[in-house]
C-alpha cells in the first residue's frame, strides 16, 4: 500500500512540477523582456516549444554514438528521481536518514549525463561546452555543500532525529534561532546560496558552458528534436528542484498551519505556496541576474567561485561554528 | 616537457555561427582555452559589385554603392562622389558639404549605437543590446524623416546632395540630440566605462598593441583604440570637418590609460558619440543658405562626366574606419573604367585575427564584434575558370606577382623588386 502511495505521489509531483517549471520558464521570458523593454513571448511559449520539439524529428550526428540517445532519457529519468528527494513545502516523497546526500548526488549527476551527451555527439562544440561544465561542477560544489552541512549541523543541536535529512528543514528553521550571530551568518549563506543557484541553473555570469555566442549551445549543440525537448524538461526540473532547496533552507513557512488545514487540502496549499516561493526565488536569482549581468570568461568564473563564494561561504560557516560552539554568548 | 603530447583541437567559427552577424570563417586552433592560432578566410559573401559597377553609368552606380553594405550605405556612396568629383572637378557648394557632415555623423551614431549593442550580445549581455537598440530607433526615425528610408537614404549625388535639411528636420535632430544627450549617454558610459561585468570582460580582451596596429594598418575605431591618432577627417581636412573643429578621439581622454584591447575600442566609440552629437550641432549652426547640388538634373552631371579624364580617389571616416574609392574615368564614356574601394574591415580583420593568438576561446565572439566587422563590405579575389569551373583564391604573392608583371608591361624601365610582406594573405604570421 506504501508502494502504491509513493508511486501515485511521484507521478502527481512529476506532472505538476513538469508544469510549474515550464510555466516559471515562460514568466521568466517575459519578465526579463519586460526589464529589457521587449514584449517577450507568449507565457505557455516553452509548451509551445516543448510539444513542437517532441513532434519533430530528431537528427543523430555521424560520429555520435549510442550514448549520445541515452543520454537524454538518463537525464530525465535522473530529474525525475530527483523530485522524490526535493522538499516541496513537505517532506521528500523518499525522505530518507541522508536524502541531502541523495539530493546533492542527483543534481550533479544531471550534469554529468549532459556532458555525457555532449561528449558522445562528436562535435567540437559540445567536447568545449562539456569542459567548461565539469569546470563549473568541481567550482560550486564546495561553498554550496560547506554551507547546507554547517546549517544542518546547528540544527540538529537543536534535537532533530535524523540531522541529515531534508524533513529537518521543517521542524527547525535556522532563523528561529534568533542569536545575531546564527542571523548574520545565515543571511551571508543565503548570498552564497543564491549565486550557487545562479550557477546551477547557468545564467548570467555563470552562463559558460551554454555560451551562445562563444560555442553555439554548448553541450546541446547536436541535439534536436524529442531529445532535446527531453533534455529542456529535465533542465527546467533541475531548476525547480535546486531553487526548491534553497526555499526548504531558508524559508521553510507553510501557511496550511496557520489557516488549520490539514490532510490533503494542506498538502496542496503547501505546495503551492512553496511553488510561489520558489518562483520568487529564482525572480531574484535567474531573471534579476540574468538582465543585470553578461557571461564571464571561464577563468574569471573559477576563480569567482575559490577567491569570493568560498570565502564568503567560510565567513557564515565561522559565525555559525561560534554559535554553535558556545564561544561567545 | 619535451614530450609532452598536444591535444589541439580546431574550431571553425563560421562561416555560419552565432557569434558573426556575416558569413566569413575564422578557424581556431585551440590548445584546452587558449587560442594557438587564428586563420581567416573571406569570401562567403563575394557579390561581384565591382562586376557590375562597370556596367553602370556614373549615377546608377551611386545606388549600387549605397548597398555595398547596410550599415554604412551612406559612407559608401559619399565617398564615391567624393571621387568622381575630385576626377571631374566639380567644386560641390558649401550647403551640401554641411549636409554630407550632418547625415554623415547621424550614421556615425547609429553604427556606433549598433556596435555597442553587438558587443554587448557578444558577452551574453543581452539587456544592453536591446536598450542600446532600442536607442538606436530613435535616430532611424530621424534617418528615415531627413531621407525617406531608415537604411538607403540616398542623400549624395554627384556634385552634392539630393535633400535638403529644413527647419522641421533641424528641430526634430535638436531634440534627438536633446534626449541622447540626458537619457541615453549616461546610461551607455555607466555600462561601458564602468559596469563590472563590461569591464571584467572586455578589459584585456583581443589586445592589439600600437605595433601591430600601424603594422597591419588597421583603421578607424581599431587603431585609435591602440592609440594611433589616425582619423581621415582631420588628418586630411576633409571637406568642412576642420571649420567643425573635428579631432581623433583616443581612449586617453576617458580612461586616462590606453591598451588597445575591446574595452578601449569601445571607448572611442562612446567618445565619437558624444563627438559627432557636437559636430551635428555646430554643422547645423554654421550651415549657409545656398544651392545644395552643382548641377540641377542628373544628365547635366552625366554629360559632364562623359567629358571627364583621369581619375579620382575619394577618402572618408567611416563609422568603421578609413574608406576608399577609387575610380578611374574613361573619356567619352558614361561608364568608368574601373571602380574599386578598400573598405576598412578588411587590414582590422587581420589584426585582430593576429590579436587573439594566445587569448581564451570565450574573448573571441567580442573581439571580432569590437572591430565591427562588415563582411559584405569586404571581399576577396577569386578567380573562376568558366571551362573547368575550378576556383582559385589569389594570395598576396600571386596579386603581387601579377601587379609586378603588369607594372612592366607599362613601364619597362622600372627596377624595383617588392617583396610579399606575409607569407599567405589569409594566414597570421608565425
Amino acid at each position: 500500500m506504501k508502494i502504491l502511495y509513493v508511486t501515485v505521489g511521484l507521478i502527481a509531483i512529476y506532472l505538476y512540477v513538469s508544469f510549474a517549471s515550464l510555466l516559471w520558464e515562460g514568466l521568466d521570458r517575459k519578465l526579463v523582456a519586460r526589464m529589457q523593454r521587449r514584449m517577450g513571448p507568449p507565457i505557455l511559449q516553452p509548451f509551445y516549444d516543448f510539444l513542437k520539439l517532441v513532434s519533430k524529428e530528431s537528427i543523430i550526428p555521424r560520429d555520435a554514438n549510442k550514448l549520445f540517445e541515452i543520454a537524454p532519457i538518463l537525464a530525465l529519468a535522473a530529474s525525475i528521481a530527483l523530485l522524490a528527494y526535493t522538499p516541496l513545502g513537505f517532506e521528500p516523497i523518499l525522505a530518507t536518514k541522508g536524502d541531502v546526500i541523495v539530493f546533492i548526488y542527483l543534481l550533479a549527476l544531471i550534469a554529468f549525463v549532459r556532458v555525457i551527451g555532449a561528449v558522445s555527439s562528436g562535435s567540437p562544440y559540445a567536447q568545449i561546452g562539456a569542459q567548461r561544465e565539469i569546470i563549473m561542477l568541481a567550482s560550486r560544489e564546495v561553498p554550496m555543500m560547506l554551507g547546507l552541512f554547517t546549517i544542518l549541523w546547528r540544527l540538529s543541536k537543536l534535537g532533530v532525529e535524523k540531522p541529515f535529512s531534508l524533513g529537518t528543514f521543517y521542524q527547525y528553521n535556522i532563523w528561529e534561532i534568533g542569536t545575531p550571530l546564527t542571523i548574520v551568518g545565515t543571511f551571508v549563506l543565503l548570498m552564497v546560496f543564491l549565486l550557487w543557484l545562479a550557477s546551477e541553473i547557468e545564467v548570467g555570469y555563470f552562463n559558460i558552458p551554454e555560451a551562445e555566442t562563444e560555442v553555439a549551445e554548448g553541450p546541446m549543440v547536436e541535439y534536436s528534436g524529442r531529445h532535446l525537448a527531453l533534455f529542456k524538461l529535465s533542465s527546467a526540473l533541475k531548476e525547480f528542484a535546486s531553487a526548491s532547496l534553497v526555499v526548504a533552507i531558508f524559508f521553510p513557512w507553510g501557511v496550511s498551519g496557520y489557516i488549520g488545514l490539514s490532510g490533503i487540502g494542506a498538502v496542496i496549499l503547501d505546495l503551492i505556496f512553496h511553488t510561489l516561493k520558489v518562483f520568487a526565488v529564482l525572480f531574484v536569482s535567474m531573471s534579476v541576474f540574468r538582465a543585470i549581468t553578461g557571461r564571464l570568461r571561464i577563468t574569471q568564473a573559477v576563480s569567482m567561485f575559490w577567491s569570493r563564494i568560498l570565502p564568503m561561504s567560510l565567513i557564515g560557516v565561522v559565525l555559525l561554528v561560534i554559535d554553535i560552539l558556545g564561544v561567545i554568548t | 616537457m619535451e614530450n609532452r603530447v598536444e591535444y589541439w583541437v580546431k574550431i571553425p567559427i563560421g562561416p555560419i555561427h552565432p557569434a558573426l552577424e556575416e558569413p566569413e570563417k575564422f578557424i581556431i586552433t585551440l590548445d584546452g582555452e587558449r587560442i594557438v592560432n587564428v586563420d581567416v578566410k573571406l569570401g562567403y559573401n563575394l557579390r561581384g559589385i565591382e562586376w557590375i559597377g562597370m556596367r553602370r553609368n556614373y549615377i546608377q552606380i551611386l545606388y549600387l554603392a549605397e548597398r555595398i553594405c547596410g550599415i554604412c550605405s551612406f559612407s559608401h556612396n559619399h565617398t564615391y562622389a567624393r571621387a568622381v568629383e575630385e576626377m571631374a572637378r566639380i567644386e560641390v557648394p558649401e550647403r551640401a558639404e554641411y549636409i554630407r557632415v550632418i547625415v554623415g555623423e547621424l550614421e556615425r551614431i547609429h553604427s556606433h549605437l549598433l556596435n555597442l549593442g553587438v558587443a554587448g550580445h557578444a558577452i551574453g549581455y543581452d539587456t544592453v543590446l536591446h536598450l542600446s537598440w532600442l536607442a538606436r530607433e530613435r535616430i532611424m526615425d530621424i534617418l528615415e524623416a531627413i531621407g525617406g528610408n531608415r537604411v538607403n537614404y540616398s542623400i549624395n549625388t554627384i556634385g552634392g546632395v539630393r535633400r535638403d535639411i529644413g527647419e522641421k528636420h533641424k528641430r526634430m535632430i535638436l531634440d534627438m540630440i536633446k534626449y541622447y544627450r540626458e537619457e541615453v549617454m549616461p546610461k551607455i558610459e555607466e555600462i561601458f566605462l564602468y559596469d563590472p561585468t563590461v569591464e571584467a570582460r572586455l578589459r584585456d580582451a583581443g589586445v592589439i598593441p600600437k605595433r601591430i596596429a600601424i603594422e597591419y594598418s588597421a583603421q578607424g575605431p581599431t587603431a585609435r583604440g591602440s592609440g594611433i591618432r589616425k582619423d581621415v577627417r582631420y588628418n586630411e581636412q576633409l571637406g568642412v570637418y576642420p571649420d567643425l573643429g573635428i579631432k581623433p578621439i583616443t581612449p586617453k581622454e576617458f580612461t586616462g590609460v590606453i591598451k588597445g584591447d575591446v574595452f578601449d575600442r569601445m571607448v572611442v566609440r562612446v567618445g565619437e558619440l558624444w563627438q559627432s552629437m557636437e559636430l551635428i550641432e555646430r554643422a547645423l549652426d554654421q550651415m549657409p543658405e545656398g544651392k545644395i547640388k552643382a548641377f540641377s538634373k542628373d544628365n547635366v552631371a552625366l554629360v559632364r562626366l562623359k567629358k571627364a579624364e583621369g581619375e579620382g580617389i575619394g577618402r572618408y571616416e567611416a563609422p568603421r574606419g578609413e574608406l576608399v574609392h577609387y575610380v578611374m574615368a574613361n573619356s567619352g564614356s558614361e561608364i568608368p573604367e574601373r571602380w574599386k574601394m578598400r573598405e576598412p574591415t578588411f587590414p582590422n580583420l587581420f589584426a585582430v585575427a593576429r590579436a587573439l593568438v594566445g587569448e581564451q576561446l570565450a574573448d573571441v565572439p567580442v573581439a571580432i564584434a569590437s572591430i565591427d566587422p562588415c563582411l559584405s563590405c569586404t571581399d576577396r579575389v577569386a578567380v573562376i575558370d568558366s571551362k573547368t569551373g575550378k576556383k582559385k583564391i589569389l594570395t598576396e604573392k600571386d596579386l603581387l606577382k601579377a601587379s609586378i608583371e603588369k607594372t612592366r608591361e607599362i613601364n619597362p624601365n622600372i627596377k624595383a623588386k617588392p617583396e610579399p610582406i606575409a607569407g599567405t594573405c589569409g594566414g597570421v604570421r608565425p
